[in-house]
């Protein structure tokens, strides 16, 4: 295991794609974060002008609601794209350049191949998750007023969704890259996917035709958004009757890591199968 | 002998195209052996299938008298198609990547980095290399950690004169180490330059192997001429071998099955009491004994 988790750090220590699309990533999501505030008050402003009763102001950013809206804007479909990308120019760089052929030539089998791009999914999320802990608890101190131990962790488990979201939608990516092994129809196909075929397959499913159902909800990237499905904004609440999210449900999470493990059985079925 | 690899009666079906047909070889400890052949005769798809990257529709293979995996392919290094390497990492931190897939240490780089003279390149880019560079990376990261086997496909291909003269010479000081090497080419010449035994394959199918002197002895035809042409058209047919002869001009051309040395023959006339005024021999061209072993079992 740390073997091979060796042998990743090299393929990207010194790649600055690597770099620059996970430097991308934490830039995008940190202008949304600077933005989300100021469009959230933005709206309440436009609600007030029609509105008898105006609505106060809101803070996003106090605990214990920072965790759920820091982990609700760090993983919209505009930014996890990112860390999807940068794991189908991984997956797919190794078809390209032949080096999966020359790592089983040298001695590697496909079982390690595949467990080593796992590992390296799982410690890019870890990492991430760190990172996103830590801005969220600087973030969340400097926005309340009066904290207390419990108060901090009152709601902490959306970081664990976070964790959830970010294995999953990379999961999704290599299954991408290792189905299609060509880095640009990857990223073409998997961005169609998540930005429009999903979404409209969504709405198809959703309109009760036959029968009411909820099956659009078990779409794969739709179940992976689910996990932070709203961030806690009580006037959206308010206004757009959604039900506010608790905490991050194991039975949400459920879904997507099924998807998950599915993806990678057939992976690894396939390359099995196949000629390199 | 130790027997390295043992392939029994492999077969590999492309569609309509049999590209290796109920092939069988025995390869032992200490031989250079060549598979030779024209393009298109199976070369590079046995070696893909002896390294694990294609399977076989048939047959079944061992390495060092075991069934294959990837302990076995961590004791062979390869060049085999084009060098594969990360574009965007430097040759030491491909060779490091290569080092840890195989158990090995990171000692060993410096040697074969110096040994393919690429050690003042060693922290620049891939991608930056030439064509011969790249070769030559290849072929240092086969020999890393200096392995039982060595597996060479067309291994001077697309390289200049002084860049084959040097990897030949690599190959040669590899195996006078006692390093098993295995190497594919179309070019006879090279086969008769390195190896100790050969596999010649046409078609995915073997025609013959065995020793490179044995499978490649070439039958020897002489020019001679003598005042007395007539008594020694006579003679000429009584020498050992003897197959055939024909006039040219002042001449004979005589051939021969087999290998008769100038002065045996020279001493042959002698004692019939024939004085040759000339004695030459004549090569027939190995590339051109090849192209008939070929074009015979067409």
């Amino acid at each position: 295991m740390i073997k091979l988790l060796k042998i990743e750090f090299k393929k990207i220590l010194t790649y600055k794609i690597f770099w620059l699309l996970v430097g991308l990533y934490f830039v995008f999501l940190a202008a949304g974060l600077l933005m989300a505030e100021f469009m959230v008050n933005n709206m309440v402003d436009n609600m007030n002008r029609h509105s008898p009763i105006p609505f106060p102001h809101v803070a996003i950013y106090f605990f214990p609601w920072v965790w759920q809206n820091i982990t609700f804007f760090a993983t919209i479909r505009y930014v996890l794209i990112f860390p999807a990308i940068v794991i189908i120019i991984l997956v797919t760089n190794e078809y390209t350049f032949k080096t999966i052929r020359q790592n089983m030539i040298n001695g590697m089998s496909k079982a390690e191949f595949l467990l080593s791009k796992l590992l390296l999914i799982l410690l890019i999320s870890l990492v991430m998750t760190i990172l996103l802990a830590i801005g969220t608890l600087i973030i969340g101190v400097a926005h309340t007023s009066g904290i207390t131990l419990s108060l901090i962790l009152q709601k902490s488990s959306f970081i664990w969704g976070f964790f959830v979201t970010m294995f999953c939608i990379q999961v999704f990516a290599l299954f991408f890259g290792f189905m299609l092994r060509n880095t640009g129809l990857a990223i073409a196909l998997f961005t169609l996917w998540v930005f429009i075929a999903e979404p409209i397959l969504y709405h198809l499913l959703k309109a009760p035709f036959v029968f009411k159902n909820d099956i659009s909800t078990y779409l794969p990237v739709n179940s992976i958004l689910r996990v932070t499905e709203y961030p806690a904004i009580p006037v959206l609440k308010q206004v757009m009757g959604f039900t506010l999210q608790d905490s991050v449900g194991l039975l949400t999470c459920c879904i997507p890591l099924l998807y998950a493990m599915a993806m990678i059985g057939g992976v690894y079925w396939v390359l099995v199968k196949k000629d390199l | 002998m130790e027997t390295v690899l043992s392939i029994s009666s492999i077969s590999k079906r492309y569609g309509k195209i049999q590209a290796v047909n109920d092939l069988s070889l025995d390869i032992r400890k200490g031989q250079v052996f060549g598979i030779l052949g024209p393009n298109g005769s199976g070369k590079t798809t046995t070696l893909s299938i002896i390294l694990e990257l294609l399977k076989s529709d048939a047959g079944r293979f061992q390495w060092f008298g075991k069934a294959p995996s990837k302990e076995s392919r961590k004791r062979i290094g390869s060049v085999i198609e084009s060098p594969n390497f990360f574009p965007y990492l430097s040759p030491v931190i491909n060779l490091k990547i290569v080092a840890d897939i195989k158990d090995l240490g990171y000692g060993d780089i410096d040697r074969v980095l110096h040994l393919t003279g690429l050690y003042e390149r060693r922290n620049t880019r891939f991608k930056t290399f030439s064509f011969g560079m790249k070769q030559r990376l290849a072929i240092a990261s086969a020999l890393l950690g200096s392995p039982d086997v060595l597996i060479l496909d067309e291994p001077t291909n697309g390289l200049d004169p002084q860049g084959i003269a040097h990897i030949r010479e690599l190959i040669l000081q590899t195996a006078s180490q006692g390093t098993t090497i295995i190497m594919a080419s179309h070019l006879l010449d090279e086969v008769q330059k390195i190896c100790s035994h050969v596999a010649v394959l046409s078609k995915g199918k073997k025609l013959f192997d065995g020793e490179v002197s044995k499978v490649l002895a070439i039958s020897d035809s002489f020019e001679v001429a003598a005042t007395d042409m007539d008594s020694l058209a006579g003679a000429v047919k009584l020498l050992p071998g003897f197959l055939s002869a024909a006039r040219e001009g002042e001449k004979f051309l005589v051939y021969f099955n087999g290998v008769i040395r100038p002065d045996e023959l020279n001493r042959f006339m002698f004692g019939k009491g024939i004085i040759l005024t000339h004695l030459s021999e004549r090569k027939r061209s190995l590339e051109q004994h090849f192209l008939e072993l070929l074009r015979d079992n067409e």
